[in-house]
Parts: C-alpha cells; structure tokens; sequence
C-alpha cells in the first residue's frame, strides 16, 4: 500500500514558508505590494487567493510525485512525526519573522 | 483547563477515549465542583457588577447566557454530589456536560466582545465566535489524537471539519469582509489617531497576515486526518502525537489572534476616549 500520509502535512509547511516569504517581501518591496493590489484590489486579500492557489498546486503536485516508492521514501512521505514538527518550526519562525519586520517597520518610521 | 480537564475525564470514565493518568474518577469531580465554583462566581461578579453601574439585570444575551449555563453546571454537579443512585442520571449528565463546553466558549468570547467592542459590531462578533469555537474543536482533535479510541477518528474527522469550516467561513472570510469593509473605514483611522497606533501598525498587520497560515494548517489536517487508515493510526501512536502536534500549533495561533484580536479592539475603544 502506497503510505503517503504525511504529503498534505508537508504541502502544508512548504505552503506556509512560500507564503510568510510573499508576506514579508511584500512589505519590504513597494513593487511586489502595488502587483498584489493590482491584482484583486486589495493586497492582503491577494496574499490569501496565493496562499489558498499555493496549497491546492503543492498539494496536488506532492500527490503526483509520490507515486513512486523511490520519491515517497526520499520525501519522507510517510513520516507524519517529521513533517508536522516541519510544518510547526515553519510556521512560527513565518509568523515571528513577519511580526518582527512590522514592528521593524514601526521603528523606523 | 478546568473545562477540558472535566471534560476530557469523563470521556475516559465513559470509555469513549484512551484512560491515561491516576484516578480520573475523582479529577473529573473536582474539575467540575472548581469549574462550578468559578461560573458562579463569574455569573454573581457579573451581576454585582451591573448594579454598581445602575444598569438593569440580565438584559443582554450574555447575561442570559450565563444563566443558562449557571443552571446547567448547578444540575451537573449537585445531583452527582447528593445523589446516591447515579446510573439513571448518566445520560443527561453526558449530553449536559458535552453542551456546556460550546456554551461555555460561546460566553467568553460575548463576555470579551462586549468588554472591548461596546457590541454593535455583529460581524466582528461572528469573526470572534468563530475563533473560540475553532479553539473547541482544535483542542478536540488533539484529545482524540491523545487518547484515541475505536471511533475516535470519526469525530476527530468531524471536529477537523467544523475547525476548518470556523476558520475559513467565521475567521477568513467574515474577517477580511470587516478588514475591508468596517474596519478600514471605522477603525484604523481612529487607533492610527489614538494613544496607540502601534496597535494597527504593528498588531493588526501581524494578525491579519499571520492568520492566512491558519486556514492552509487547518485544510491539511481535515485531509490528513480523512484520507488516513483509521486502523494504521490506531496502532501507531508517534502519528498520533504527530496530528495532536498540528492541532496544537493551529490552536496556538488561533489564540495568539484572539489576543492581538483584543488589542486591536481596545486600542479602537481608546482611540475613541480621546
């Protein structure tokens, strides 16, 4: 039996890390910021559709891939105690990164 | 704590999860004598509290609110102290207890709504009901996980539906409707105006940001949690604690949010007093 049960885990924690890096660059780079407003209007709400867009492809993408025993064993696709402590150092170094580039922002304001 | 400890306790006298830790029996009557006493006290703190404001008594939803779940802990913990002959009672007792948790949640967060918002804002009470009842569910899963039993991952399967339905319906789209909309408008000029504009600055960007790593977490693990072999997590307890952890990582941002939430909200009222 093909046991990938840890690959949404996993699409998860690199969803988050691609999406705390477009939040961060956004602050920093004006470009990036106007491009995403530009999109639907609103940045934050671009990030978001990113975000969701983000999952779904790595997701499916991460599904595809690990058909083959040989990537699943690479990927660690079955180990769902490595990729949920990925995805949780993941998200809080993203979440401590863009609070500290706000109250960077803040500071030199 | 005490809620869960109550709860959680008398799940495993029940047998519907895992028993672990020494005489649950007697922790689960003392979670919930404590946990009485403190709704009591709250519930008259409340009342005492109206009156030293000449305001009138229970006329709000959170007060009746608190009522109703006074009166529910009182039927839950006297019967089960007085009563010798308890089997009869232990079905009520069940469903009473499993109600009180959401109406316990549902109270706080009133409670907390009223206290920073002065009401009047329905959407942001929806956004922030929607977030304690996420923080319901999330610690639901990770007790399943903890403890899991036969049908176990059933209603953690449940419980990760309805947390991924209250983060994306109540938290991300009643949330950034209101981002966009109320707050924009009301809000942000008035913090930005106030004694605390930091409060926008710093607070409400990092949540508003922050939280979009929230509805990706609570996705993962509703699939993670539909598509595994109910059998394969039984017998294996490292994936177990592997699915607990992500519960407890997206009930750790739920409430860091629900702080900066509170922030945000009182740095709002603030700016008003100015």
């Amino acid at each position: 039996m093909k046991d990938r049960s840890a690959i949404f885990i996993a699409s998860a924690a690199i969803s988050v890390f691609l999406t705390g890096a477009i939040i961060i660059a956004h602050d920093i780079s004006r470009e990036l910021r106007q491009f995403l407003t530009g999109l639907t209007g609103h940045h934050w709400i671009s990030v978001s559709a990113i975000a969701a867009i983000v999952f779904l492809l790595i997701s499916t993408m991460s599904y595809l891939i690990t058909g083959s025993e040989k990537t699943r064993h690479t990927l660690k696709a079955d180990s769902l105690w490595n990729w949920s402590w990925v995805l949780a150092a993941i998200t809080l170094v993203m979440a401590l990164g863009v609070l500290a580039v706000y109250v960077l922002h803040y500071l030199s304001a | 704590m005490l809620l869960v400890l109550a709860l959680v306790k008398g799940a495993m006298l029940t047998g519907r999860i895992q028993k672990g830790g020494k005489n649950p029996f007697m922790l689960h009557g003392r979670a919930g004598i404590f946990l009485f006493a403190i709704l009591l006290g709250t519930f008259f703190y409340g009342l005492w509290i109206r009156l030293l404001h000449d305001e009138p008594l229970l006329r709000s939803v959170h007060g009746w609110l608190g009522l109703v779940i006074v009166t529910i802990a009182a039927l839950q913990v006297l019967p089960s102290v007085t009563a010798k002959e308890r089997t009869k009672l232990r079905p009520m007792h069940r469903l009473l207890g499993y109600s009180l948790a959401p109406l316990i949640v549902i109270e706080a967060v009133w409670g907390l709504y009223m206290g920073v918002t002065d009401g009047g804002k329905s959407l942001v009470l929806v956004h922030s009901l929607s977030g304690g009842l996420a923080v319901l569910c999330l610690t639901w899963i990770a007790v399943e996980m903890l403890y899991l039993k036969g049908e176990g991952i059933a209603r953690a399967r449940i419980a990760s539906y309805l947390a991924s339905f209250f983060l994306i319906a109540g938290c991300w789209i009643a949330g950034g409707y209101n981002y966009r909309t109320a707050y924009g408008a009301e809000v942000r000029p008035v913090i930005l105006a106030g004694p605390t504009p930091w409060a926008h600055i710093i607070v409400m960007e990092a949540k508003e940001h922050i939280f979009v790593f929230l509805p990706i977490i609570a996705i993962a693990l509703s699939i993670t949690l539909a598509t595994l072999d109910g059998e394969a997590l039984l017998k294996n307890p490292k994936s177990r604690r592997a699915l607990a952890v992500v519960a407890f990582l997206a009930l750790f941002i739920v409430l860091i949010t629900f702080l900066m939430g509170a922030i945000i909200s009182n740095a709002g009222k603030a700016g008003l007093e100015v």
